[in-house]
């Protein structure tokens, strides 16, 4: 048997291996969103106020310009997308835990699964197809529907893992003072999990803020007008960076950053405000 | 003599295994009846039998007949079922989400026990003080369970059960987990009650059975091997089980 002292090095050398694995992996990350935000910060100290209320600039422009009408955009998409997608997510994976053996249940996880290897630029062809061709517009409400296809696997993976950690124990108890199968899912169930299921939301969410490849063939590009129309055309915060970023212009790579930065604030905003609002159930 | 239970010919199996095995049982009306037996012989079984919570069990199949308050349990509404059966678990399980006062109240308005909020109030109160938790969170109602201890949880679970008003209520193993105080108060609560519902409760101390109930089944291997009253059970058992199970020796 390894003496005290062993047993102590090993542990302290453990304990350094993993601290060091952790940063090692961490460290692009850590990178990645400092040189964002470090760039993505000058660009909207520079621009100041006049980033989130003005369009983006032409390539020879003398100011920065902003990028209001892809803010709206995303916002405007968000709003059309998260609602159904983290609906359906939620009515699946009730569904799944309440049925578990059911083939319907098993259908769904497949379907999941299957679903989130399909490349999102398919999706927006289906939206292209099934919503743009026939309206001969490219509207938000087409990148919506490509957008809360890409990420309800994600919303339904989420959920249903919230959902399958409540302890079975609560729902015994449920039945047991005569709750009724629904009343069960809605007054105990859901609420108990309830802190997992805001993280299903935010991730829906930064799934849906996030995606660029499902808005190619469905949304358009409306990148100097703020748009209000869902039926109409938009733009949106990660195709402008994909452009921007792409283009030869150096005033539209800082751009780029500026919303690159932008989308990543919102990103972190709502993950911190879910954890204000949201409080778990201490078990 | 009128009863609360009448079990004839119970056979239960879960997933091929044979859980219960010819159980023939009466519970008189108004009494606390024990059921002991060792770990695995089918005594939780048999509760959620009578609730119907065995529907939950996967690879759960019933055979025989159950009468529960005049009511064929096996055929009945199982929700409906539940509103008259109260249940406590081993594990205390108050649900988490809600305060001490939702915890409550919650069952009282599930089964219309109550209409206005002054008579919810009432029900409350009366099922804390029934538990004998009410002089312990009666400042504390707005909290959460898990700012109380074990055995206060599990006495707020038999309040919760009580608050329904149900005419029949199952114990499984109430004491298994708490300390001593909150045990002895918590049977106090259990003898409380004692002609104005009937108890059926599983529990592993002959001397708590022996304190607290008329009745006494010993349960083994899925089988009733022996039931009567608990003095008649635990004073002269007849079955070489029940002595070995006594001797704490099964």
């Amino acid at each position: 048997m390894a003496s005290w002292a062993v047993r102590k090095l090993e542990d302290r050398l453990f304990v350094v291996a993993v601290v060091l694995g952790s940063a090692l992996a961490l460290a692009p990350l850590a990178h990645a969103l400092a040189v964002t935000l470090y760039n993505g910060l000058s660009t909207m100290a520079r621009a100041g106020l006049g980033f989130f209320v003005n369009p983006p600039p032409t390539p020879y422009s003398a100011s920065l310009g902003g990028v209001a009408p892809a803010l709206v955009g995303s916002l405007l998409l968000l709003a059309l997308a998260l609602p159904p997608s983290a609906f359906l997510g939620l009515l699946l994976a009730v569904f799944t835990n309440e049925f578990p053996g059911s083939r319907a249940a098993a259908l769904v996880e497949v379907g999941a699964r299957a679903f989130t290897s399909v490349p999102t630029v398919i999706l927006s062809m289906v939206a292209y197809s099934l919503l743009v061709v026939p309206t001969r517009s490219y509207s938000a409400l087409a990148g919506a529907f490509a957008l809360t296809a890409a990420s309800l696997p994600y919303s339904y993976t989420a959920f249903s893992s919230a959902l399958r950690m409540v302890p079975e124990m609560y729902r015994e108890a449920a039945y047991s003072i005569g709750m009724s199968r629904w009343t069960t899912v809605w007054r105990v169930l859901v609420p108990i999990a309830r802190r997992g299921i805001a993280s299903g939301v935010l991730m829906t969410l930064t799934r849906i803020l996030g995606e660029t490849a499902a808005l190619l063939f469905a949304v358009g590009a409306l990148r100097y007008v703020v748009p209000l129309n869902p039926l109409g055309p938009v733009d949106a915060l990660p195709l402008l960076i994909f452009d921007y970023a792409l283009s030869p212009y150096k005033l539209f790579h800082e751009v780029a950053w500026g919303a690159a930065a932008l989308l990543l604030i919102i990103s972190l905003a709502l993950f911190a405000l879910s954890k204000v609002v949201v409080k778990g159930v201490r078990l | 003599m009128k009863y609360a239970v009448e079990i004839e010919k119970l056979n239960v199996y879960i997933n091929g295994f044979h859980a219960l095995k010819d159980v023939d049982l009466r519970v008189p009306q108004g009494s606390i009846f024990a059921v002991m037996g060792p770990s695995g012989s089918g005594k939780t079984t048999l509760l959620k039998v009578i609730n119907r919570l065995i529907d939950l069990v996967p690879g759960a199949r019933v055979e025989g007949s159950v009468r529960v308050l005049g009511v064929d349990a096996l055929r009945a509404d199982p929700y409906e079922l539940r509103k008259k059966v109260g249940m406590m678990f081993q594990i205390p399980n108050p649900f988490p989400h809600m305060t001490v006062y939702e915890n409550v109240a919650v069952s009282a308005k599930l089964n219309g026990a109550v209409g206005s909020r002054r008579e919810l109030d009432q029900v409350v109160k009366w099922a804390l003080e029934t538990a004998m938790l009410w002089e312990e969170v009666k400042h504390r109602l707005d909290r959460y369970p898990s700012e109380l201890s074990g055995g206060q949880r599990q006495r707020l679970c038999l309040a919760r059960a009580l608050a329904m008003r149900p005419e029949l209520l199952l114990l499984d193993e109430p004491t298994a987990n708490i300390d001593p105080v909150n045990a002895r108060k918590l049977e106090e609560a259990i003898a409380s009650l004692k002609g104005e519902l009937t108890i059926i409760m599983v529990t592993h101390l002959p001397r708590q059975a022996l304190r607290v109930a008329d009745y006494v089944a010993i349960i083994y291997d899925g089988k009733i091997v022996e039931y009567g009253s608990s003095q008649e059970v635990f004073v002269r058992p007849s079955h070489t089980v029940t002595q070995l199970f006594l001797k704490g020796e099964v």
